[in-house]
């Protein structure tokens, strides 16, 4: 205003003084405003990494010391007779002979118990997995019969808790679920420095059990390896093979206009809805078993296709059409343009859809319910078609149960599931970079 | 890109027509003695935008023909018609004949593939495979089955990369990445490629567009030099390039062929006044 004279036409732009005063004067508050901003997206990450540390503190707590469990050592006579009464070691023959006795009379011994009452309470310090314990020595140490071994068993799940501290002494007896005597017992095989904290071999070989003390993962664990096997082998060569055909072959008209929207309405499925289909079509139409690693792999690739072709999609789309035109330029066929040039340019792109939808696979449980994978199953399965149960299922099973023990156990395998995951992933990861080319 | 490009392009227009009505006919001799490829009456449409009108002309054989013309003139879209790159668009449809030995490429018993290898082509962007550059150019006689052994296609390799103009700067590197060279380099790597297939004809669209002036050198001697052997289209928007390279040269304006002749005559004394406009720089 200051040099314009006031006859002068008022121009709509203003001079550059002006202007400039203007924007002197709105600069505060555009640099509050991005200050703000920046508040904003610092106290997000802020309350993201709070939760991300808590959830993580909470489970590893819990979850490590799962990863331990209470021993007791015992001088064990492997009386040949008592233990293999028909003398061939045949399983039968070991199951007839009285593993359990030697290993209560070894346990009485040590505490120098008599009597029926204190039999009883000492008596179930110790696993009930103990005999089979002894069987399993016997089998691998045969040499060993008819001389005295100290081995280690595992003690009652109640017993660890105690020991942990999770039942108190101070607790009326009649509410603990561990008595006087059997404190007593605890007491004097801990003075006489038996009582071992260690690894638990249960957790990692063992499989589902209603006892705290003898279940663990492996079942779930090889259960889940099957499923995925079965999942990734269905869904990752029928979701590329429907990328690229609709990407590179399929004519662009109504029809596959309506495939690729079913196929994004598709991913948006809840997943429980894949588990009701895969129980309707596989089980009740093929009459297929149920609770089978094939069946759940089955119904986990139909809920990662759509996934996988979406990313797949995506990648093909960004291989740049100058390599093709190059490709057919000089006359490569069409399939030969797809697979010599755009296959592997897009193959990063396309694996890291497929982690996406491997990892979702891998932590999926309601669709497994649904086909009967939350059986309780001891025998680890052996193949496909085998019973079995994965590791979500898993932990679902076991968070449902009272026992203390299975609290950390519970939390344990999370611990391992989220370390199957992060293998999962860096193995992706390092495939992914190493196919990965410039261009 | 390539292919928004020249969708693009087919369905701009230019309004600065200076009040000058493009002839029905083309100004000039469409037809030479010795034609490679004739085309007749060529019409070529993006969905319902007529991209090229009724458009006939001879290719001349062992010559070097230059298409110039303002953005969106349709140049680049008739030269994709020439060994049928256009068929990747959807949208486009050719109508017309196009003549390779009296056979209509268009027709509906042609193959694509041997086509194209008999018509190679050069892109505006290079556009080498993220591959080797020995993989680049061993990459068309491989899947076209032209080397009977190992050595042959390494002396096949050579030669293409020789006659490129490229063997003695990379002949040491090989098994280096393609990508990795200069972009004129990467321009006579396509050419090269293109050569190791042993085409008939060599189409250009716009080679050096992205190149600078010592690259572009290069790349037009060894169009000089590729003309012996090989009969060669280029587009180009530089009016000097088609002036120092061809031997015949097409000027395009709205999707239509305004006037064709001798290079060294249209530039001289261009027939129609808005070839005349375009060369003098009034527009385009």
């Amino acid at each position: 205003m200051t040099n314009t004279p006031d006859n002068a036409p008022k121009s709509a732009i203003l001079s550059p003084q002006d202007a400039e005063a203007r924007v002197r004067a709105s600069m505060a508050t555009r640099r509050n405003r991005e200050t703000r901003f920046r508040m904003w997206g610092i106290a997000a990450i802020a309350l993201s990494m709070c939760f991300l540390v808590t959830l993580f503190g909470t489970i590893m707590s819990k979850g490590i010391p799962g990863f331990f469990q209470y021993y007791v050592t015992l001088d064990v006579t492997l009386d040949r007779e008592r233990l293999d009464p028909a003398g061939d070691l045949s399983d039968q023959s070991l199951f007839d002979g009285d593993a359990r006795g030697l290993v209560r009379d070894a346990l009485f011994s040590t505490l120098q118990v008599s009597g029926r009452s204190n039999r009883k309470a000492a008596g179930k310090l110790i696993s009930l997995g103990s005999d089979e314990r002894l069987r399993d020595y016997v089998r691998t140490h045969p040499e060993q019969l008819d001389s005295e071994q100290s081995l280690k068993f595992a003690l009652d799940d109640d017993v660890d808790s105690f020991l942990r501290g999770f039942i108190s002494r101070d607790t009326p007896e009649s509410d603990r679920r561990i008595n006087d005597k059997a404190i007593g017992f605890i007491d004097q095989l801990q003075e006489a420095g038996l009582i071992s904290y260690e690894i638990s071999d249960y957790l990692f070989f063992g499989s589902a059990s209603r006892n705290a003390e003898m279940a663990g993962i492996k079942g779930a664990f090889i259960g889940s390896i099957l499923t995925l096997a079965v999942c990734l082998s269905l869904a990752f060569p029928i979701g590329i093979a429907s990328a690229l055909y609709l990407e590179e072959f399929a004519p662009k008209n109504r029809l596959t206009e309506i495939i690729e929207i079913n196929i994004n309405n598709l991913a948006a499925v809840p997943s429980v809805v894949f588990g009701i289909l895969g129980l309707a079509i596989f089980i009740n139409i093929f009459g297929l078993p149920r609770s089978i690693p094939l069946i759940g792999g089955m119904v986990l690739a139909l809920m990662t296709l759509p996934t996988i072709i979406i990313s797949s999609r995506a990648a093909i789309r960004a291989v740049p059409p100058s390599i093709r035109d190059g490709a057919l330029g000089i006359g490569a066929s069409k399939m030969q343009t797809t697979f010599h040039h755009v296959l592997p340019l897009a193959l990063p792109g396309m694996l890291t859809g497929t982690i996406i939808g491997m990892a979702q696979a891998l932590g999926e449980t309601a669709p497994l319910l649904m086909i009967g994978m939350v059986a309780f199953i001891v025998d680890i399965p052996g193949s496909i078609t085998d019973p079995g149960t994965v590791l979500p299922v898993q932990i679902f099973m076991w968070a449902d149960f009272a026992e203390r023990m299975f609290i950390q156990k519970t939390s344990s395998a999370i611990m391992v599931l989220l370390a199957f995951l992060v293998v999962m992933n860096s193995f992706a990861v390092w495939l992914r970079k190493k196919l990965e080319r410039r261009w | 890109m390539s292919h928004n490009k020249a969708q693009i392009r087919g369905a701009a227009s230019v309004d600065n027509f200076n009040g000058i009505e493009p002839p029905m006919d083309t100004v000039g001799n469409i037809r030479v003695n010795n034609a490679r490829i004739m085309c007749n009456n060529v019409f070529v449409h993006y969905s319902d935008k007529r991209a090229i009108d009724n458009l006939s002309l001879d290719i001349e054989a062992q010559k070097v023909t230059a298409f110039i013309g303002p953005s969106g003139c349709g140049k680049s879209t008739f030269l994709r018609c020439l060994n049928r790159m256009n068929d990747t668009i959807a949208t486009c449809s050719v109508t017309g004949e196009i003549l390779l030995d009296n056979q209509d490429i268009y027709a509906p018993e042609i193959d694509v593939v041997p086509l194209r290898a008999r018509i190679g082509m050069v892109f505006q962007k290079a556009n080498p495979f993220p591959k080797s550059i020995f993989d680049n150019v061993a990459y068309g006689p491989k899947i076209h089955g032209l080397a009977e052994s190992k050595s042959h296609l390494e002396n096949q390799v050579e030669e293409a990369l020789r006659r490129a103009g490229l063997w003695e700067e990379v002949k040491d590197r090989l098994d280096q990445p393609g990508t990795g060279l200069s972009g004129g380099q990467q321009q006579r790597l396509c050419i090269a490629r293109t050569i190791a297939v042993s085409p008939e004809i060599i189409l250009m669209d716009e080679p050096c567009s992205a190149l600078d002036p010592i690259a572009t050198a290069k790349i037009e001697e060894l169009i000089e030099e590729l003309s012996e052997k090989y009969t060669i289209v280029i587009v180009t928007h530089s009016m000097q390039q088609a002036a120092r390279v061809s031997h015949r040269t097409a000027y395009f304006h709205l999707g239509r062929l305004i006037e064709v002749g001798a290079t060294k005559e249209l530039f001289t004394s261009p027939h129609h006044k808005l070839t005349e406009n375009y060369i003098t720089g009034r527009f385009g």
